[in-house]
């Protein structure tokens, strides 16, 4: 028979009498089984890379998703029970969206990550919509807007914070160890790329390839001429620049690794 | 006796129209008119939201002194003309509320453009059954320049340099748009993309003049106006005299 | 139709309405055109007997809708020397009513060689307006002296009259009365009457959408009459747009021009006049 602490970690509402969630406490542990995912801020944009556990020779490396867009300035990368960070992606990508709708501009990183924090402490309640348990995944969410580049973490218990650098996943411990190491505050985005996937490179037990990880950032490119101005119902607030999420491709990747060898 | 049913028919409002012959179809009219008028210009750095005080039904009025203006944040006015004055006071409300719920959850103050798309998807919602409201939204935006945005009484969303709503629209916005627009003075240069290219003291005299001629030929245009200029230093206040008759 | 219809119906032309169009126009609206409004006066008009007399005061606006029409029109309407009519409801309802029982008050003047009476103004509108059952749209207070006195009298559209001190009419007609139950006496002056009669048709012009602009009134005595148009003026414009607006030569811009000189006349040779069969 499963070895259980106590009573008191049946229920996913029910303190022990210690001031203890169990249940938020075991969802925390399942992150420590997750794939390891990595995030770095600079001052040039976020660059977040994670580990891909390839279990089989047969697994199409493709499929394995654990990077996510929500909106084009926001991205976040999953670690732990990934299928559960479905429902959390797919609700911050409705409020980034409804933001937009309802207020013509893109939503900021920290109400986003505030909304994913709210749907993952909401389980338990007595509506059919909510979730019985704690999520068991816990998000590095990479943004850029109006206060620039920025990381949050959340994690099941809905507790967010915002980092320079932050790593999570079964190697999380030796990862935030080197990066707390190698991080610098005027790093270039190049410089970041390098730092994730060596950070990686480092905790990962299986040998690092292109396939076997995934790494994506969110920049400010610059702009191209705008067309002139000529009336006012012409002009949209904030056209000017606009942030960019994006999910590296192999051969980006690749170059990344590239330049780590060099 | 028939005199008087007559008469009090008469009073009760110059839309009504002779008796038909045969039977009467009696409707559903949630809707009642208060009317009145606001208008908005947009400069450089500033921007001119107006709004008479005047609230009437028929030929009754009911109040002199009913602003049409709502101050949403410190850069960013609402006026509500041509309305139903419950109408007005529910979405000021609805929208006050937003506002602070944005606040809350973005930890800012919205932008102008953010004002206005809000009040647009508000009256969207309402699509099959508006708000009896015309509205304006005033102020400056996120670089600092005038804006003026305009909406029909479903939400459709325009950013504007001068606009007008409400029962003497027909009156005032073929003026602005010669005076500030100049789109029947060929030879004069048309004014920036943004925001009309006039002094913030010659656009308060132009809204009062154009209240004041407002005044002079609609019924429901009167008693006071209330002009609001909005500048980088916030909302200024001023109320200026219309005719009481 | 042919000249000589025309020439015909021009020769048997008698006054009163010409119905020829009422088919026509009724089947129009039936198809859903819309039909051109007729210019009503939402009015205040009073009127009130004082000792010596009566005294009429009308508002001055006019109106279409929400719409003012005339912001200075005059409603106090002459029928004889001795006899003043304020009018209120369609605009040509009121002043064509008038203008025609005008005439005929004085056709009746000369035929019987008497100044008229109010009696006979007053019967003679009620006749006009009862035969077209309230269509003619004529809200009218007559007020006057005649050898009974002074006299004032209400006729509404469809016929009926009233005999009453002071009465008023028209979309400010409530306002204007408040200010006669409170403050109406027996036997004033003609400067308290001309005071009360003044303060309530400003009660309508400030209260009433439909009245607004200046106060008209009208004294009337056994000695003659006195038309005060524009006796208070209260709503004068109060801004314009300082220094007005200029255009320049060129706002319009020309775009071509051309210059036809007219054709010269043609000379007329010999001047006789021209040759007509015999």
């Amino acid at each position: 028979m499963f070895m259980t602490r106590s009573e008191y970690d049946r229920g996913v509402n029910t303190f022990s009498p210690e001031g203890r969630l169990f249940q938020v406490e075991y969802a925390i542990e399942a992150i420590k089984l997750g794939s390891t995912v990595v995030g770095v801020r600079t001052n040039e944009g976020v660059v977040l890379a994670v580990e891909k556990r390839i279990s089989s020779p047969l697994l199409e490396p493709a499929s394995v998703e654990k990077i996510a867009e929500v909106d084009s300035h926001i991205g976040v990368a999953m670690s732990g029970l990934t299928a559960d960070a479905r429902t959390l992606v797919e609700h911050a990508r409705t409020e980034a969206q409804y933001h937009r709708f309802a207020f013509n501009e893109p939503m900021l990183a920290e109400a986003l990550t505030q909304s994913i924090c709210d749907l993952a402490l909401g389980f338990g309640e007595t509506d059919e919509a909510s979730m019985s348990r704690p999520f068991g995944v816990s998000l590095l969410i990479a943004a850029w807007d109006e206060h620039g580049p920025q990381l949050f973490h959340t994690d099941p218990s809905g507790t967010s914070s915002r980092y320079d650098a932050k790593a999570i996943g079964s190697a999380s411990e030796g990862a935030q160890t080197a990066l707390q190491e190698a991080y610098k505050k005027d790093m270039t985005l190049g410089q970041a790329e390098a730092l994730a996937v060596a950070t990686l490179k480092q905790v990962m037990e299986e040998k690092i390839s292109d396939t076997n990880i995934s790494v994506s950032s969110v920049t400010l490119p610059e702009a191209d001429a705008p067309e002139p101005l000529k009336f006012a119902c012409h002009y949209v607030p904030g056209s000017a620049r606009q942030p960019v999420f994006h999910i590296y491709t192999t051969a980006e990747v690749k170059a990344i690794m590239d330049r780590l060898t060099a | 006796m028939e005199t008087m049913s007559r008469d009090v028919a008469a009073m009760s409002g110059y839309g009504a129209s002779s008796a038909a012959a045969g039977p009467t179809m009696h409707q559903w009219s949630p809707y009642v008119m208060n009317s009145g008028t606001v208008m908005a210009i947009c400069g450089k750095d500033f921007a001119v939201i107006a709004g008479d005080t005047r609230m009437s039904v028929g030929y009754q009025i009911q109040s002199r002194n009913v602003g049409k203006l709502l101050k949403v944040t410190d850069k960013a006015v609402l006026g509500t003309g041509g309305h139903c004055q419950a109408d007005t006071l529910n979405l000021q409300k609805l929208l006050r509320a937003r506002m602070v719920q944005y606040e809350h959850q973005n930890g800012k103050t919205p932008k102008t453009s953010a004002v206005a798309q809000l009040v647009s998807q508000m009256l969207y919602g309402r699509r099959f059954f508006p708000l009896l409201t015309k509205n304006i939204v005033a102020g400056l935006d996120e670089d600092g320049v005038g804006c003026v945005y305009t909406f029909d009484v479903v939400g459709c969303l325009e950013r504007v340099r001068v606009a007008c709503d409400g029962s003497a629209e027909e009156l005032i916005q073929p003026v602005l748009d010669n005076l500030l627009e100049r789109q029947h003075q060929q030879d004069k240069p048309k004014p920036p993309p943004l925001h009309v290219d006039l002094s913030r003291e010659d656009v308060v005299n132009i809204v009062k003049d154009a209240f004041t001629s407002a005044g002079e030929r609609d019924i429901t245009t009167g008693d006071h106006v209330d002009i609001w200029v909005i500048d980088a230093s916030g909302v200024h206040q001023e109320k200026f005299d219309l005719k009481y008759d | 139709m042919s000249t000589a219809s025309i020439a015909q119906a021009l020769n048997e032309q008698r006054g009163g309405f010409d119905f020829e169009l009422a088919k026509r126009n009724a089947a129009l609206e039936g198809a859903g055109m819309k039909v051109p409004r007729a210019t009503k006066t939402g009015t205040t008009i009073v009127g009130m007997v004082y000792k010596d007399g009566v005294v009429l005061g009308a508002d001055t606006r006019s109106t279409q809708g929400p719409t003012v029409a005339d912001k200075n029109c005059q409603k106090i309407h002459y029928i004889a020397d001795n006899i003043w009519c304020c009018g209120a409801g369609t605009a040509a309802d009121t002043e064509f009513t008038t203008a025609l029982i005008s005439s005929k008050v004085e056709l009746h003047r000369m035929a019987t060689g008497k100044q008229p009476r109010l009696v006979t103004a007053l019967t003679m509108l009620k006749r006009l307006l009862f035969r077209y059952q309230g269509h003619v749209g004529a809200a009218l207070i007559l007020g006057g002296v005649d050898c009974n006195g002074p006299a004032l009298y209400q006729v509404y559209p469809h016929g009926s009259t009233d005999y009453l001190p002071y009465v008023t009419m028209g979309s400010g007609s409530v306002n204007a009365m408040a200010i006669f139950e409170s403050e109406y006496k027996d036997g004033l002056t003609q400067e308290e009457a001309m005071k009360l009669v003044h303060k309530a048709v400003l009660s309508g012009i400030f209260n009433d959408l439909g009245s607004g602009s200046n106060v008209d009134l009208c004294v009337i005595t056994r000695e003659g009459h006195t038309l005060h148009r524009g006796y208070d003026q209260p709503n004068p414009r109060r801004f314009r747009y300082p220094g007005g607006f200029t255009y320049t030569n060129g706002t319009t811009p020309t775009l071509s021009s051309s210059f036809t000189p007219s054709r010269t006349p043609a000379a007329v040779v010999g001047g006789a006049g021209m040759e007509v069969d015999a």
